[in-house]
């Protein structure tokens, strides 16, 4: 349990510890990256990109420190300098075209199943999965970052503030504008289904 | 003395009157992100046991973070991913 032996390790140890302490975290962290690039290939570019840089400044990570709010960041900022470059071209894809290719493509081998089976409340589970994902895509990306953080990976107010290099403030009124927008696309269709509140 | 004691008496139906929601509201995120303080939790409380408007809201709310965290599915990671990292990070010096 030394400290600060980062600069001694060999490179046989360094990997070990890099990969003992930050792949765990692959999974949240592609998740992540998925919900905000809404494309596959997108989100495994990112987190490639991520774990890279990640490795480049291991040694400044403090060991035993928050591993994935530090590899949320590193994410976060590369998509940021992503979408500054790609967002000087025309918008590449139209996310309600996404997200409909998503949910089928992601039900896979389970999903001529699930048809046949009647409704059991699992479907009825996956369909208000798939309302929810589809209305939560439709949200601006800074709404869609906070709610993820907050509501799917339950980072506090405090380290989101650190992840998105925000105030806390900010990440409070973002999340409150981004909450009420949400509600108001679900809303909308509850009453397309026919659900009064 | 008297003079504080008749501000705060004054105080109290002006809360009823609508104060009371708005501080309420302020703090529905606070609330069910766990980020409340003792003192804030305290008032929310109180103030929902004799509020139907905010005690509906609060409940709206929760129902809200829960469609998140209990019903929006995780994508599955790519099974090669992890690999991919490995091997980028081993010829890497
Ligand atoms: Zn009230």
């Amino acid at each position: 349990m030394s400290e600060q032996t980062g600069k001694q390790l060999s490179k046989e140890e360094k990997d070990a510890r890099f990969e003992a302490e930050l792949l765990p975290v692959l999974d949240p962290l592609y998740n992540f990256a998925y919900r905000l690039t809404l494309d596959e290939d997108d989100a495994n570019d990112l987190v490639q990109e991520t774990y890279l840089k990640a490795y480049r400044f291991f040694d400044y990570f403090e060991q035993g420190t928050n591993a994935k709010a530090w590899l949320f960041r590193i994410l976060k900022n590369s998509f940021i300098n992503e979408f500054r470059k790609k967002s000087k071209q025309p918008a590449k894809v139209d996310y309600s075209e996404v997200e409909g290719y998503y949910n089928t493509d992601d039900v896979e081998g389970d999903s001529g199943v699930a048809t046949t089976t009647d409704m059991r409340s699992e479907s009825v589970q996956d369909l208000i999965g798939d309302e929810v994902a589809s209305a939560l895509n439709t949200l601006p990306v800074d709404f869609r970052t906070v709610i993820i953080l907050c509501d799917l990976e339950g980072f506090t107010y405090e380290e989101m503030a650190k992840i998105l290099d925000i105030p806390i403030g900010t990440v409070r009124s973002r999340l409150h504008r981004a909450r009420n927008s949400l509600k108001e696309k679900l809303e909308k269709y509850a009453k397309t289904m026919g659900y009064n509140s | 003395m008297e003079s504080k004691f008749t501000e705060m008496y004054q105080k109290e139906p002006a809360e009823e009157n609508g104060n009371g929601c708005e501080q309420v509201i302020n703090l529905l995120d606070l609330m069910v992100d766990g980020e409340a303080s003792a003192e804030e939790q305290h008032f929310f409380n109180k103030h929902i046991e004799e509020c139907v408007n905010c005690f509906e809201n609060h409940q709206k709310q929760k129902l809200l973070k829960g469609l998140i965290s209990g019903h929006l599915k995780r994508v599955i990671v790519p099974e090669s991913l992890a690999q991919t990292i490995k091997a980028k990070i081993q010829e890497t010096i």
